[in-house]
């Protein structure tokens, strides 16, 4: 008898994997069916997650590690044992703003690290002038959102807390309050880049790949408890995820694709501003290293550890937790690769356009490089 | 006695909001303020400054106040969210309520439990509230449906109400059919036929 399982998701484009599993028939045929559940908030697929109304989830991959170390008031253990895909976001700012920047940009626009200094110079004129600060929106307190903003700021040397606000808003409010000039810009995921600039209200300033490169977003999260007494479901299900990767990435299937997470989206999104937010086809030398859009290969699944130390060194960053070794170890585990489906090349590990090298074996050298724990000046 | 809890519901369905309002008052807590599901939530919320956020499960707006969790200068006072792991049937019940809770820090939980107590009885009633009216509603309408398709029929075939009723009647116990159906079909048809 095939088993019934309940995942909750969030209805965004990087939800891809899941709804071509369940469309295309990827989940039964490997003899589990699903019900897909959209939901409304982060918060709300964690804690039915947690509470196990649901039993598996679409989650930000940095709240699936927030979870099981317990930062952030819910704790109970989660394992992610395959990847729904990188990258997808990007930084966009508020027409107004893009203006500014380009009078204060010493540079290429193009450049982050251009941006990121004229920000921080507009930031501190503001402050001067007692000004309402510089405000950002992104969508969880744990995302790769937040991270991606705090990153492109420190390298213009911007400190995200005090020269800046940076602030939570939902998705589907994020053009509404750019246009309302209570945001100055936001990184935010597919589609509501491209629906603020359709609306004239804002400019895509950077990709999130010009700021971090294969960056984690969205992971498959179980309760660990639930993983180890389902196993034969997990492989079932993280495997049809795998399936619905390799039909996903064939040109072939381009249009189905994009039909279909047109339908998912739901929100007045043309199927030509979802085609943009997806990344090319594969070409046949493989994924290219310089995709901007969303990947959802193989190579982009796999739940590489390295992905999961990266976001905790991210997290102590920003300030979330402190750094521990034990901490980190938890962290690591929460990526279970073996629980998903077999892929034999190596995982990918992001890359920040600025700061130090990150090395998933010594994160206490790269937060000190990156000043972490250093008083203020 | 401790001064009266500020309580703010985050709510965009205005009825559901008042009953609940109404139910905190009754229990004798008069600090209650909606707000409504904006843009500027954490602005409304730092001016209210409430002891006890009460919010409706399918508001965007819960990951707004997730960044309430941290210390930080956003809010005045930390919060943490009420319905914590160790009680995982007040957990159930308020998930299958469709709310959730957030409490400022230190708060005595034991002051707090009644407050959700009610806010889950009154989502759980309203919900049911909400059904039956659309039950009513929809029964409504299969009278209406019915009445104007045999009114088609009487018309058509030139044969008195009860006869007419007779035949809808026998038509859907034939093809296993709601005589509401059956009714809908009629009107579909005579449309098309007009």
């Amino acid at each position: 008898m095939t088993r019934r399982l309940r995942i909750g998701y969030v209805p965004l484009t990087d939800a891809a994997l899941l709804q071509v599993a369940k469309a295309r028939h990827f989940a039964a045929a490997r003899g589990v069916e699903i019900e897909l559940v959209a939901d409304s908030s982060w918060a709300n697929i964690r804690d039915k997650l947690v509470a196990g109304h649901f039993d598996a989830a679409h989650i930000l991959a940095p709240a699936a590690i927030a979870v099981s170390l317990g930062i952030g008031q819910v704790e109970a253990p989660l394992l992610a044992p395959v990847a729904l895909g990188l990258n997808g976001n990007a930084i966009t700012v508020s027409q107004a703003l893009f203006e500014t920047l380009r009078q204060e940009a010493q540079g290429d626009m193009a450049d982050p690290r251009v941006t990121a200094t004229a920000l921080a110079r507009i930031a501190a004129r503001r402050r001067e002038r007692g000004e309402a600060p510089v405000t950002f929106g992104h969508v969880f307190p744990f995302s790769s959102h937040h991270y991606q903003l705090r990153l492109w700021m420190r390298a213009g040397h911007a400190d995200p807390d005090e020269d800046v606000r940076l602030v939570v808003v939902p998705p589907p409010l994020m053009v509404f309050t750019l246009r309302r000039g209570q945001l100055d810009g936001f990184c935010v995921g597919a589609p509501w880049n491209a629906v603020a600039v359709a609306a004239g209200a804002g400019t895509i300033l950077h990709q999130g790949t010009d700021i971090v490169r294969d960056c984690p977003e969205k992971v498959l999260a179980f309760r660990a408890e639930w993983a180890r007494s389902h196993g034969d479901d997990v492989r079932a299900l993280t495997e049809a995820v795998g399936d619905a990767s390799r039909w996903a990435v064939a040109p072939s299937n381009r249009d189905a694709l994009v039909a279909l997470l047109t339908l998912t989206v739901g929100q007045d999104v043309s199927a030509r501003t979802m085609e943009r937010a997806l990344e090319s086809p594969a070409s046949p030398s493989g994924p290219a290293r310089s995709a901007t859009g969303l990947r959802l290969d193989e190579d982009a699944i796999k739940a590489d550890p390295a992905q999961a130390l990266w976001l905790y060194a991210q997290m102590v960053a920003a300030g979330q937790t402190v750094y521990s070794r034990v901490q980190a170890e938890a962290a690591a585990a929460v990526y279970a690769p073996a629980l998903g489906p077999p892929i034999s090349r190596p995982g990918t590990t992001p890359v920040a356009f600025d700061g130090p090298a990150f090395s998933p074996d010594d994160i206490p050298s790269y937060l000190a490089a990156l000043g972490v724990g250093r008083p203020r000046s | 006695m401790s001064r009266d809890l500020r309580i703010a519901v985050i709510d965009k369905n205005p009825l559901r909001a008042a009953i609940l309002e109404d139910g905190l008052r009754a229990a004798g807590h008069t600090g209650v303020v909606r707000i409504d599901d904006t843009a500027d939530l954490l602005d409304r919320i730092r001016a209210i400054d409430p002891d006890v956020i009460l919010i409706d499960l399918e508001s965007p707006s819960r990951d707004v106040l997730e960044q309430m969790f941290k210390v930080s200068r956003s809010v005045a006072r930390p919060v943490a969210m009420f319905v914590d792991r160790s009680d995982s049937a007040m957990i159930d019940a308020a998930i299958d309520a469709g709310i959730s809770a957030y409490i400022v820090d230190g708060l005595r939980k034991d002051h707090v439990k009644p407050i959700l107590d009610i806010t889950i009885s009154r989502f759980n009633a309203f919900a049911k509230l909400t059904k039956e009216l659309e039950m009513a509603k929809s029964q409504l309408d299969d009278r209406k449906a019915i009445d104007r398709a045999k009114g088609l029929v009487m018309r058509a075939k030139a044969i008195p109400e009860e006869q007419a009723y007779a035949l809808m009647r026998q038509v859907a116990m034939n093809e296993n059919r709601k005589i509401a159906e059956v009714a809908r079909s009629i009107i579909t048809a005579a449309e098309l036929l007009r």
